[in-house]
């Protein structure tokens, strides 16, 4: 039977779903740009930028992020099912140059994230937890090789499990650590806004005592120790704009993922799904900016923001600095949740509230490897990568092939990461080299309108206008600038730790495979009779 | 050896059908196979009011002002996939309360396109050493047959055996059931035995092509966004289940058949082996008037190569 809709009529016909609740789309959103695990990890490098103040920073980021956020939904809305950067790309550029970049940032570079998911879930559950349980020794034991190492391991196990259950199933896992977290999170912002930063003082020296045999004002140690190190912290209220500019290719390792794994399902209807589509990453990126912006106010009213800085100093120093680093009072990566709990003086709760915290951990470490497996399925359909790479198990329904090109790669990675000195910095590249792949899409966006004009005049997306021009190619030019300057910082700023010549080889290296790997396939295909550059040529409609 | 063309759920998409008219030139194919849902879902009231038009199209309300707009907006429905129809106020709010008329004129459009597709398609594959066979959907009312049956260059490919050349094909646009109740749809075990019927009839099972609308149950090219009780997507759209039919699955692992060609599941494009037997949906993008296909080049030994297309 027919039904009228908004002004039209459908009738009886497969897909003609409603529309996905914007709030899901949000929390995915949302996760990808963790505030927890990502953002409160990056933000403790402040220190590096001295002069750089962490809040106008997260705004500006939040701001330029946007107009990253405008161009992905206009090229979701345009082109939806496609599967992200690797299919638009290969419609606007060439299947050639998209596989290079998609591969080398949505493969290649994610299996340098596993470390780093393991190094933050060794600081930010394994350690806060055993010391929180009365074992320091243990807690410290994590931030060796080994921990590191084997926290790597957890975090693949886990991804694979959430591979193996599928989207369906990890969503709603997602779903409950979501509002476990959020619990978690409230909790610890209650405790600093209510807590004074006298009583924040008395219960880290407690702390610092009882569990780590600290003696005397740790607290004030730890200022006096920055000090001596050189690091002096700046007041709260100066921020001034130049230096805090320069903490953004920093802040956007937590700030530059809402788009991560987005895509639209169903049938498009119009400008209500990029609407739709947009509101779940701009929501998602600003209220993570919203938080950080409160988390620093609470920070620098109950801790201290000299003393948050001073900590995190002396952390750093002893893994980046360690001949010159002062001694620490508490040998561990000064988890904010972690001292936050301190200031109630009971083991049971600060535990609860560490394990809902880690909900922020369990519920973002499937997205590791969630696009990944995309690209890998889109490769391999496009005949670029062996079919047996988009391989299933016909029992268990894992594609088997997939998580073997993604985890086995993982396992060596993390082990470098672990063992071999210097390794760790080469990971830094893990934000650029997907920044780089972002450049090709937003490029591709922004020619867009031209170079598949009639693609994107049927798209919803072509009566967004600026001056008369198209909005995704306005932002695009906006978001490339943005790009360009991470990607300009990050090469000539030893700040950012990834300025360095084996740095800079290791990552000519990845894309030189995935070079490698498409002319393989372009000769061996030709010699099956299969041209490659046909895939995505258009037909003639005439 | 055989160059198969395959593309599937144009939903009344124009541009997606005059590109798959070009696709046997444009990809040097021997045959042209189109695998189900040809028709549109959505009919757009062009409404007169004064001397200008009005209409709602993709979320937004043109006002038209002249003949010249009004026939350039039913050409980009028309590219959507969609059908337009000129009504009066009172002829609006008259078909508002008569879903009857609604689906009468639904029918209708379906007709007049299809017959406007058919002339084009006679134009373009006429005197090109082409064969074209079309498989309705279970989207496509029943009269759709009737009209393709009556083209002098297309084969009405639903529930026979045709040869390609040397190579058996069967189709059928049929499904498993849906929550939409559409037209071609049934209970597994009726779609086995349409399946079935079909098979009988072949020479050998294991060198045929199996052109099956609804694709093999837990296969990855059944997966489509879970969705809940009303009808809308959990999770964001992230969540998928398989949704294909278990009939199919049981007669390609059963018959174990070159090459199946599956579609229905838009999203789940894709490639899979069953067995022996190669699976492949090309999935749809008909809304964005790109022509999703599938490539494949076959002999009575199997596929010989075969790549997934956006055209």
């Amino acid at each position: 039977m027919a039904g009228e809709t908004a002004g039209y009529f459908v009738r009886r016909a497969t897909g003609l779903v409603r529309a996905w609740s914007g709030f899901d789309a949000f929390i995915y959103a949302f996760f990808s740009v963790n505030f927890v695990t990502l953002g409160m990890y990056i933000m403790s490098f402040g220190p590096f930028v001295p002069k750089g103040h962490l809040l106008p920073a997260a705004i500006i980021t939040g701001v330029l992020v946007t107009f990253l956020v405008i161009v992905y939904a206009g090229l979701i809305a345009a082109m939806p099912r496609a599967g992200g950067d690797y299919v638009w790309q290969s419609r606007i550029l060439g299947g050639g140059i998209a596989f290079v970049l998609a591969v080398t940032g949505w493969w290649f570079i994610l299996w340098h994230w596993v470390p780093i998911y393991g190094n933050i879930l060794s600081i930010q559950f394994f350690a806060p937890i055993l010391s929180t349980l009365g074992r320091p020794a243990a807690a410290q034991w994590f931030g060796t090789p080994t921990g590191i190492f084997l926290s790597s391991l957890v975090v693949l196990a886990f991804v694979a499990y959430y591979i193996a259950i599928g989207m369906e199933g990890y969503a709603r896992i997602q779903k409950a650590c979501f509002w476990g977290g959020l619990v978690g999170l409230a909790i610890v912002f209650l405790l600093l806004l209510v807590g004074s930063q006298a009583q924040f003082q008395q219960a880290f020296n407690r702390e610092a005592v009882s569990l780590f045999g600290a003696s005397g004002d740790v607290y004030a140690q730890t200022l006096e120790a920055s000090r001596k190190y050189g690091f002096t912290p700046g007041a709260f209220g100066s921020m001034p704009l130049g230096p805090s500019i320069l903490l953004i290719p920093m802040l956007v390792f937590y700030l530059l993922w809402p788009n991560w794994g987005a895509t639209l399902y169903g049938e498009v209807r119009g400008a209500s799904d990029y609407r739709r589509v947009f509101s779940g990453m701009f929501w998602g990126l600003w209220v993570t900016v919203a938080l950080s912006v409160v988390f620093f106010l609470l920070v620098a009213k109950t801790m201290g923001w000299d003393f948050y800085l001073a900590a995190n100093s002396n952390y750093w120093a002893t893994i980046y600095d360690p001949k010159n680093a002062p001694a620490l009072a508490v040998p561990l990566w000064p988890y904010p949740a972690m001292l936050a709990t301190w200031l109630v003086n009971n083991r049971a709760f600060q535990l609860i509230v560490l394990l809902l915290m880690s909900l922020w951990f369990w519920g973002w470490s499937g997205t590791v490897f969630l696009s990944s497996t995309r690209v890998i399925f889109a490769a391999a359909f496009d005949r670029v990568l062996p079919e047996w790479a988009a391989s299933v198990s016909p029992k268990s329904h894992v594609p088997t092939g997939a998580l073997v090109l993604m985890v086995v790669p993982s396992i060596v990675v993390s082990y470098l990461y672990a063992y071999r000195p210097g390794f760790a910095t080469l990971t830094l590249d893990a934000t650029l080299v997907i920044a780089v792949t972002y450049l090709g899409s937003v490029f591709a966006a922004t020619i867009f309108p031209w170079r598949r004009s009639q693609l994107y005049e049927s798209s919803p997306i072509a009566r967004y206008k600026v001056a008369g021009l198209p909005l995704i190619s306005v932002a695009g030019v906006i978001t490339i600038a943005f790009l360009l300057f991470n990607l300009w910082k990050w090469v000539t700023d030893a700040t950012y730790g990834v300025n360095n010549r084996q740095s800079g080889v290791y990552m000519l290296v990845l894309y030189a495979l995935a070079l490698v790997i498409y002319i393989i396939a372009r000769v061996v295909r030709a010699r099956q009779g299969i041209d490659l550059a046909r895939i995505h040529s258009e037909i003639p409609v005439e | 050896m055989l160059r198969l063309f395959f593309a599937t759920d144009i939903h009344g998409s124009d541009v997606c059908w005059r590109k798959f008219l070009n696709a046997g030139s444009f990809y040097r194919a021997d045959v042209l196979i189109l695998g189900g849902d040809m028709t549109g879902k959505a009919l757009i009231p062009i409404v007169r009011d004064g001397g200008r038009h009005e209409v709602l199209f993709r979320d937004d309300r043109h006002v038209l002002e002249t003949e010249q707009e009004v026939r350039a907006m039913e050409d980009r429905i028309a590219a959507r996939g969609y059908y337009s129809v000129r009504v009066s106020r009172g002829e609006m709010i008259a078909l508002q309360g008569d879903p009857a008329r609604v689906e009468a004129l639904f029918a209708e459009r379906m007709q007049s396109t299809l017959e406007r597709w058919l002339a084009l398609a006679e134009e373009k594959l006429r005197g090109q050493h082409l064969r074209c066979f079309v498989c309705p959907g279970n989207d496509d009312r029943f009269e759709v047959d009737e009209v393709i049956r009556r083209s002098a260059v297309i084969d009405l490919a639903e529930g026979r055996v045709v040869d390609l050349g040397g190579v058996e094909m069967i189709s059928t646009g049929w499904s498993n059931p849906t929550p939409w109740q559409t037209y071609r749809e049934c209970p597994e075990e009726e779609l086995g035995t349409r399946i079935e019927r079909m098979v009988a009839q072949l020479r050998d099972p294991t060198q045929a092509v199996f052109n099956l609308h609804c694709p093999p149950y837990r296969s990855q090219l059944d997966e489509a966004p879970a969705l809940d009780r009303e009808l809308r997507p959990l999770y964001g759209g992230q969540a998928v289940r398989p949704v294909g039919s278990t009939a199919v699955r049981d007669a390609i692992l059963r018959h174990q058949p070159i090459l199946s060609l599956h579609g229905h599941i838009h999203e789940a494009r894709g490639v899979a082996r069953l067995g022996r037997s190669l699976a492949l949906n090309p999935g749809s993008s008909y809304e964005t008037g790109i022509l999703q296909g599938a490539l494949v080049e076959v002999d009575t030994r199997g596929v010989r190569s075969y790549m997934l297309v956006a055209g």
